[in-house]
């Protein structure tokens, strides 16, 4: 999966931050417990890995996904709900009127 | 030519039906998460984690508990309308600023109880294509300013 191959929680919480919207170094090192630079040489590694991109916008560097990463995010996000979703469904449906708190009868 | 891309993604959304009212069925889902949910490989803990904790309330916790009493963040419930609707913010193991949302409904159908989830909260750089454009807009009419400030100026 996407987030196994991160390998670090650091990296993980700057590709969710960047999930909702594009962000410069500053910003994502405002919003997290991490420094500038390390920000900075997480981001370099994330754009060598092709998850991210950059560009400039004035004076600002904006980091943002690429498409494909946004995607395996959401990807992973419906794939956990499918999973838990369908375990959900098999224990309400063997679950009988005398095993619930409160029973129909 | 500035380039937008609409890229926002949809919520990721899942419905399915259960033999069991509504007000079961948000039960199940609260309190009696600890019962369906795959703790290994979702969670903060583990195999350690044994339930999630839910106050039952708008600005309530929802804390994964482990056998050994730690506890761990996942959200904070945004909507809490039992047996109807819930919905939280959602960021297990994650810094709150990375949160997206959760809602979940329940409606009473033929066979029970219809639950509709929806989980979303990301966009992409097209969202960000509007601001894009008005900047620039703003950023020329900035420099037009000045320019014809600087003509008026020049030509006394």
């Amino acid at each position: 999966m996407l987030l196994a191959a991160l390998a670090d929680p650091t990296r993980e919480s700057i590709v969710r931050l960047l999930a909702d919207g594009e962000r410069s170094v500053g910003e994502i090192a405002a919003q997290l417990p991490v420094s500038r630079p390390a920000v900075s040489k997480h981001l370099r590694l994330l754009q060598d890995s092709g998850l991210v991109s950059h560009r400039a916008e004035g004076t600002r560097n904006v980091y943002a996904l690429e498409p494909a990463t946004l995607q395996a995010l959401r990807d992973e996000v419906d794939s956990l709900w499918r999973h838990a979703l369908a375990r959900y469904a098999l224990v309400a449906t063997n679950t009988t009127p005398g095993r619930t708190k409160r029973s129909r009868g | 030519m500035i380039e937008t891309q609409a890229t926002t993604l949809e919520p990721v959304r899942h419905r399915i039906e259960v033999p069991l009212t509504p007000a079961e069925a948000f039960e199940l889902f609260t309190a009696g998460i600890a019962r369906w949910w795959p703790f290994r490989g979702h969670s903060c803990s583990g195999e350690r984690a044994v339930d999630v904790e839910f106050e039952p309330q708008v600005g309530g916790a929802v804390v994964e508990v482990t056998r050994d009493g730690e506890r761990h963040p996942w959200g904070t419930v945004t909507q809490w309308e039992p047996p109807n609707r819930l919905a939280m913010t959602w960021h297990p193991a994650q810094p709150v600023e990375c949160a997206t949302q959760l809602e979940v409904r329940f409606a009473a159908s033929a066979a029970g109880c219809e639950l509709h989830l929806e989980h979303g909260g990301w966009s992409a750089r097209g969202d960000q294509a509007a601001e894009v454009l008005e900047g620039y807009r703003k950023g020329w009419a900035g420099v037009l300013g000045r320019f014809a400030a600087a003509a008026v100026e020049n030509g006394r």
